[in-house]
């Protein structure tokens, strides 16, 4: 469930909500060959001139694969860093293809809410005040 | 996208009298970029509501989650394994997202936590203004990219009335009236032509639920929704 803004990170937190979905995570980044299929698909790696970080594989993999890898024991900044892969580099249009199935927007959805549970939330440039030339 | 504005405190309060523990949840599309539903406006909401009751000694207990689009079932599928422990659900996203949180968990209450106001833009932080109807006769390609359904207070597809006062509306002076911009920018690109016929009248009456499945996907689902 979420908690009112924090500066610490909950890394058993983090924990429980991996712990939750676990199976299907797992098969999810087990799966995942780096045929880089899911990128063609990407209208925003396509627009940003074939930007690896705007591939969606790369995207669920610094993402929670991380999360995964370190088991939570993440610190506030690279949960920042994570925030700008999850929000600035994906709409979650839901059009990412991959041939193994894997079913990224839920993965990145997942992610998401990982991070919403530590207080960290999507970056809107009209709500930041920052215009999105600064957010580059 | 859609604006909304969150609830009155007490409205929600009314809503919520006698559950004693809720689920609030966010939507991470429109309402949450509107600042109405996200889940900051989640987390805010809960401890408003929980010093609330806890000042008149109600029990009451909320925990808040958001998923990332309450109009996709993707997402709400998310709330599956918690919405059992709960005894009604607040949702943060607007009349669509009730609406199908209601549809896919039938036995609890789902109660709306904001208000859908309309159609709009982001003017800028904070600032959001109606922009469309969602009429479904679009009429822009000839009045210029200004849409007279929502900026005209009389919705008209000829205009103008006989009302205008100068460039204001009659309603009011700090309203602009739509076909004096509308005529303006069509003057501007030397296309006045597109309002000197007459345009007939919508079919208002044709109210119907609306519904859209794209040519492609019309043999996947037509004989399952007709």
């Amino acid at each position: 469930m979420t908690h009112i803004a924090k500066k610490t990170v909950d890394s058993s937190r983090i924990r429980e909500i991996l712990d939750g979905k676990k199976a299907r995570m797992k098969t999810c980044l087990q799966a995942c060959a780096a045929c880089s299929l899911c990128a063609d698909s990407c209208f925003m790696f396509n627009g940003k001139d074939g930007d690896p970080q705007y591939m969606p594989s790369y995207k669920v993999i610094k993402t929670l694969g991380r999360l995964y890898r370190k088991r939570g024991n993440v610190s506030r900044a690279e949960l920042e860093r994570m925030q700008q892969l999850l929000w600035r580099n994906c709409v979650l249009c839901g059009r990412c293809y991959c041939p193994f199935g894997i079913d990224i927007p839920n993965m990145i959805a997942f992610a998401r809410g990982i991070l919403r549970s530590q207080g960290i939330y999507g970056v809107f440039p009209h709500t930041s005040g920052s215009t999105e030339a600064e957010l580059q | 996208m859609v604006i909304a504005e969150i609830k009155p405190l007490d409205e929600i309060k009314q809503l919520l009298g006698g559950y004693r523990k809720v689920l609030n949840t966010g939507c991470g599309g429109c309402t949450s970029v509107c600042l109405a539903g996200g889940q900051k406006e989640v987390d805010i909401l809960n401890t408003k509501l929980s010093l609330s009751f806890k000042a008149e000694n109600v029990p009451f207990e909320i925990d808040g989650f958001t998923v990332e689009r309450q109009c996709e079932i993707q997402f709400i599928s998310e709330l599956d394994r918690m919405v059992g422990k709960y005894d009604a659900i607040l949702s943060m996203a607007c009349g669509a997202g009730v609406q199908f949180l209601a549809e896919r968990y039938p036995d609890k209450p789902v109660f709306p936590g904001v208000n859908s106001t309309f159609v709009g833009v982001n003017k800028d932080i904070g600032w959001y203004e109606e922009r469309c109807k969602c009429c479904g006769d679009c009429v822009l390609g000839f009045t210029g990219g200004i849409c007279p359904v929502s900026m005209c207070a009389k919705s008209l597809f000829n205009g103008p009335c006989g009302g205008p006062q100068g460039e204001s509306c009659e309603v009011s002076k700090d309203i602009p009236c739509a076909w004096v911009a509308i005529h303006k920018r069509l003057k501007a690109q030397n296309r006045l032509d597109n309002i000197k016929a007459i345009h007939g009248p919508r079919e208002w009456r044709d109210q119907v639920q609306g519904r859209i499945i794209l040519e492609p996907y019309k043999a996947r689902y037509v004989k399952n929704t007709e």
